[in-house]
């Protein structure tokens, strides 16, 4: 008999879990057998055949993805910097710590409708992107530098090592695994609410306005498949990061 | 110049550690002391090499000098290979051929210098050790503080520690102040011995020891 254990741990297991609740959602969705409520599996795969052979489907993807990174990156350049110098120095970090909570206790909604007014419909989802991910990588790099091994930099101080010295041998690496576990957190938040923000912001070529395009026509399955597609990208960026990380050895 | 520790004072909140504490030092000798655990040697050491502030009193013969420590763990950079390590402390001082020179010399010296590229985690708590002691020569320091450099090692290894820095040593006499509560190790390695005692604490005893010679 296999133990627990080992088939826990097995692919084909995983695979079954997914086939389990994927048949789950045909049974419900044959219970309720109305497909603008629930659509069936199938119905949500067809859906989603219909939408990658056409070409706006794979620019619409194009454009999200680039707002995500583009949003992200900005988040990880300042978050970075401006972390580390807020980690460094009290006075910074007392002057950054009220905006950062201000943020992130702000509901993403009210930031989405202020951006609407600031910015082109283009750019709205980019500034949440950022909004929403800075905050994560900022907190995380403070707390990085804050967890600094104290014994090194006695060290450090004894044998008069000059600070930039310290900071690239001492604090950047302390610092490593908490902005992967940082990155790795954001890049899942800034996918949802970037698409959030495109249901709202419309711009022509995004997911977020094909979600809200669906919703309008009552095309549940089309819903269903763009979600789909959300989280695959998700999924998959999380994955590469991942990957990345490991092979950097971060 | 010797070091003269004058009428130091140190509390901690109510806890009073030193109390004009006196305390003489010669220079390019090896004085250790001697004391029971939780005495304030430590901080003694520590307000020495300027890593704590004390409350009064005065310090002659540290101005300008330039100090190496070993600590009671290793205090290596974990994600750097052991001559990293070493180089981290000399980029200061020298130019980067010299840097090389000095770390190959250094690691040599305490036998580690096939391990060069290792790092910390793939050394014993022997070999980190060493390397410390190796950093510490390579530092061009006037003075030299070790904190009870050797405890938790069983004995061979300290025996071996213990030789490798007394060969050290020789080559390079430096000002080495050494803090124990261990008398074999202070009378192995010592010139001097200060055994020190009492609240507050004070010396109770100077003894001159020839254990090297």
């Amino acid at each position: 008999m296999k133990s627990f254990i080992t088939w826990k741990n097995n692919k084909t297991f995983k695979a079954w879990v997914i086939v389990f609740w994927t048949l789950v959602w045909g049974i419900v969705s044959l219970l309720i057998n109305k497909e603008i409520y629930l659509p069936s599996p199938i119905s949500t795969l067809k859906a989603f055949t219909q939408l990658i052979i056409v070409v706006e489907f794979w620019k619409s993807i194009f454009m999200s993805v680039f707002r995500v990174m583009f949003g992200f990156i900005i988040s990880c350049v300042l978050g970075i910097s401006i972390g580390i110098v807020c980690g460094l120095n009290r006075l910074f970090y007392e002057l950054f710590n009220p905006l950062i909570i201000s943020i992130k206790s702000t509901p993403v909604i009210s930031f989405i409708i202020i951006a609407l007014i600031w910015f082109e419909s283009d750019n709205v989802p980019i500034f949440i992107c950022f909004l929403m991910c800075f905050p994560v990588i900022w907190t995380n790099v403070v707390e990085g530098i804050r967890n600094v091994d104290n014994n090194l930099l006695e060290m450090a101080h004894v044998y008069n090592v000059k600070r930039y010295m310290i900071i690239k041998k001492i604090y950047i690496p302390s610092v490593i695994p908490y902005i992967s576990a940082a990155i790795t957190m954001a890049l899942g938040l800034g996918w949802k609410v970037t698409v959030a923000a495109e249901v709202l912001s419309s711009p022509k070529y995004s997911i977020g306005k094909h979600l809200y395009d669906a919703k309008v026509y009552l095309e549940a399955p089309a819903v269903f498949a763009w979600t789909g597609v959300i989280i695959i990208l998700s999924f998959g960026f999380e994955f590469l990061f991942k990957y990345i990380f490991k092979k950097l050895k971060l | 110049m010797e070091i003269e520790v004058k009428d130091i004072s140190k509390k901690y909140g109510n806890l009073q550690v030193l109390r004009n504490f006196n305390i003489k030092l010669e220079e390019k000798r090896i004085s250790a002391i001697l004391g029971p655990s939780g005495c304030g040697k430590t901080t003694l050491l520590n307000i020495i090499s300027g890593l704590e502030k004390y409350d009064s009193g005065s310090i002659i013969g540290i101005e300008n000098k330039k100090f190496s420590y070993i600590f009671q763990e290793d205090r290596l950079l974990p994600w750097s290979s052991v001559e990293e390590n070493i180089h981290f402390v000399l980029k200061k001082d020298y130019k980067d051929q010299e840097i090389i020179n000095i770390t190959d010399k250094y690691l040599k010296i305490v036998g580690l210098e096939e391990y060069r590229h290792y790092y910390p985690n793939q050394l014993s708590g022997g070999m980190k050790q060493r390397v410390a002691i190796a950093r510490a020569f390579a530092y061009p320091s006037d003075i030299l503080l070790m904190d009870e450099p050797f405890k938790g090692l069983d004995m061979e290894l300290k025996k071996n520690l213990i030789e490798a820095f007394i060969s050290l040593w020789k080559k390079d006499k430096r000002t080495v102040i050494f803090v124990t509560h261990d008398m074999d190790e202070a009378m192995r390695l010592a010139d001097y011995i200060f055994i020190l005692g009492g609240k507050p604490l004070a010396i109770k005893e100077k003894v001159v020891t020839n254990a090297k010679k």
